[in-house]
């Protein structure tokens, strides 16, 4: 099995540290979520995993290989990085027979991946003519090339219809499923919540959370429930009994912080209080998110103060 | 990944581009029409002259021919920095020695061919052309022009490829290149005559073995080989950058 693994990964530019002390691995399996606001160093750091850039310390692996080490990169590692990133003057075709060629893999995938990706129909059109979601999808289709263990994505569904927002998130589930590591960079939240298994969550260069998906969203959001009752100064008293607060909204409804359905319910029943609507607010990951960046924000700033 | 796929690769990545294929036939088209239009011309006054040279006339186009070159050279190593092309090359060729070996090899043969047929058509026509003052390739220095002129052309594209890598730019390269290549020895030469630096400049020293009769102080030989020594710098600049900066 292939991981990527980082460790203590430092890029600098001049005076800038892009990549600060970096650790975190990609496992197999599973789809990582890679967030951070822009400059957070997603991108850097993906340049220096593929050995593109150099790090200033710090070491990033393939497998336990540097990437420039691996005999047959393509194979092992799939990557798209920008999806602009091909001569306009050439056709879709072209640019991947030209990377096949290089990586010593077979004609046929050619055509594979440009099905695979659904652009087979476009193949033969200059690159300048396509559209970011053809481009994306091309950038895909050379990643996919080499039927490598490790993906690498930045940003694939920006550009992408919603079509092909679901049609990337089928793709990335699927590839891990199959035991692939995939390493996927998006400041989507709702669209990363939906493939992401695992989340590293990069700021100012640093690692701010390496966790599963859902354990993020846990520990940086609170549940709540909102409810309408007939006998709301009744519920309140009961629900207070039990340490929660409840707390009545200007439009009648009631809102309970920390608590999830299943204390509510059955409290309201054994006490015989009417309960007309009830409802659990799943926090997101967007939540959570913001919670984080913001309690980020604020230490970063109490610390240059 | 091995030399042989990486050749393969860049053969490809030439052959895919169109503005690489016109600058590679532009060689030719500039070089043999530019020459011919010369020895079409040339009254039989002309060519009376005692300082007349048959064969040196005959290459009259590589002054324009060597535009070509120069744009082929840039826009074949510098073209995949415009849009960031470059990393998706590098991603697939990691190896960067590997990566340059393999395209300045296929810039190095597909210029030297178009080199040497640019040369010979050059010379078999304009001789011809030239009638009774033409000289046939058995004469002095006829052969050795030939096979000068096309090693020029290589190593004028090898030159712009290696200068290509340090600048990522192809019209930087070009920028620099045409006006250097096709001015700077009429200005130095202009005001050294003969002799000196202006020998040594690129052009000057590697168009000594065009020459019937080489007066220079370069011989035809020792003036490709001071080509041939900027290319080499430019090449070698090229490989310093690839392998530090990042890409």
């Amino acid at each position: 099995m292939t991981c990527i693994d980082v460790v203590n990964l430092t890029k600098e530019y001049g005076a800038a540290r892009a990549v600060d002390e970096l650790t975190f691995s990609v496992l197999p399996g599973r789809v990582t979520g890679f967030l951070g606001p822009n400059g957070a160093g997603k991108s850097t750091t993906m340049r220096l995993v593929l050995g593109l850039d150099r790090p200033t310390s710090g070491t990033a692996t393939i497998g336990g290989r540097a990437y420039a080490a691996l005999d047959d990169p393509q194979r092992e590692v799939g990557a798209l990085l920008d999806a602009h990133a091909a001569m306009g003057s050439r056709t879709g075709r072209d640019h991947l027979r030209i990377l096949a060629a290089a990586g010593r893999i077979p004609r046929r995938r050619v055509d594979e991946v440009l099905e695979q990706t659904g652009i087979a129909s476009a193949a033969g059109r200059r690159i300048r003519t396509y559209s970011l979601g053809m481009r994306q999808r091309l950038g895909i289709a050379a990643a996919l090339l080499g039927d490598p263990r490790v993906l690498i994505l930045d940003e694939p569904s920006n550009g992408l219809d919603p079509e092909g927002i679901i049609w990337i998130r089928e793709l990335l589930l699927g590839l891990a499923r199959e035991g692939r590591a995939v390493l996927v960079s998006s400041h989507l939240m709702g669209e990363t919540a939906s493939f992401a298994d695992h989340l590293v969550v990069l700021g100012r260069g640093r690692l701010l959370a390496d966790t599963g998906t859902a354990d993020f969203i846990e520990s940086w959001t609170t549940r709540r429930v909102r409810l309408r009752t007939t006998e709301g100064e009744r519920l309140r008293k009961a629900l207070a009994a039990k340490g929660f607060i409840a707390v009545q909204g200007d439009d009648g409804r009631w809102t309970v912080e920390g608590a999830r359905v299943d204390d509510i319910g059955p409290l309201a029943a054994y006490e015989g209080i009417p309960i007309l609507e009830l409802a659990g607010d799943e926090p997101s990951l967007e939540q959570a998110y913001l919670a984080l960046t913001a309690g980020e924000a604020e230490y970063t700033a109490t610390q240059e103060a | 990944m091995s030399i042989g796929s990486v050749v393969r690769s860049e053969l490809l990545k030439i052959g895919s581009v169109r503005s690489l294929c016109i600058a590679l036939a532009a060689v030719f088209a500039a070089t043999v029409g530019f020459s011919l239009l010369m020895s079409g011309t040339f009254t039989a006054q002309d060519m009376a002259k005692p300082d007349f040279d048959p064969l040196r006339s005959s290459f009259y186009g590589l002054n324009f021919g060597q535009v070509g070159a120069i744009c082929f050279g840039a826009i074949a190593v510098a073209g995949e920095y415009k849009n960031g092309a470059i990393r998706v090359s590098l991603a697939a060729v990691p190896r960067r020695g590997l990566f340059y070996t393999g395209k300045i090899a296929v810039i190095g043969v597909l210029s030297l061919a178009m080199g040497m047929v640019t040369s010979v058509t050059c010379f078999v026509a304009g001789q011809i052309l030239m009638d009774d003052r033409g000289v046939g390739i058995g004469d002095p220095g006829a052969l050795r022009a030939v096979v000068g002129c096309g090693v020029y052309l290589a190593l004028i594209t090898l030159f712009s490829a290696g200068l290509g890598m340090v600048l990522r730019s192809a019209p930087a390269v070009m920028g620099i290149l045409i006006p250097f290549l096709m001015m700077m020895s009429f200005i130095i030469g202009d005001i050294e005559d003969n002799g000196g630096v202006a020998d040594f400049l690129p052009d000057r020293a590697g168009q000594q073995i065009l020459l019937q009769d080489p007066t220079g102080s370069l011989g035809p030989w020792a003036g490709l080989g001071v080509l041939a020594l900027w290319s080499g710098a430019a090449l070698w600049a090229g490989a310093v950058v690839l392998r530090r900066r990042d890409a």
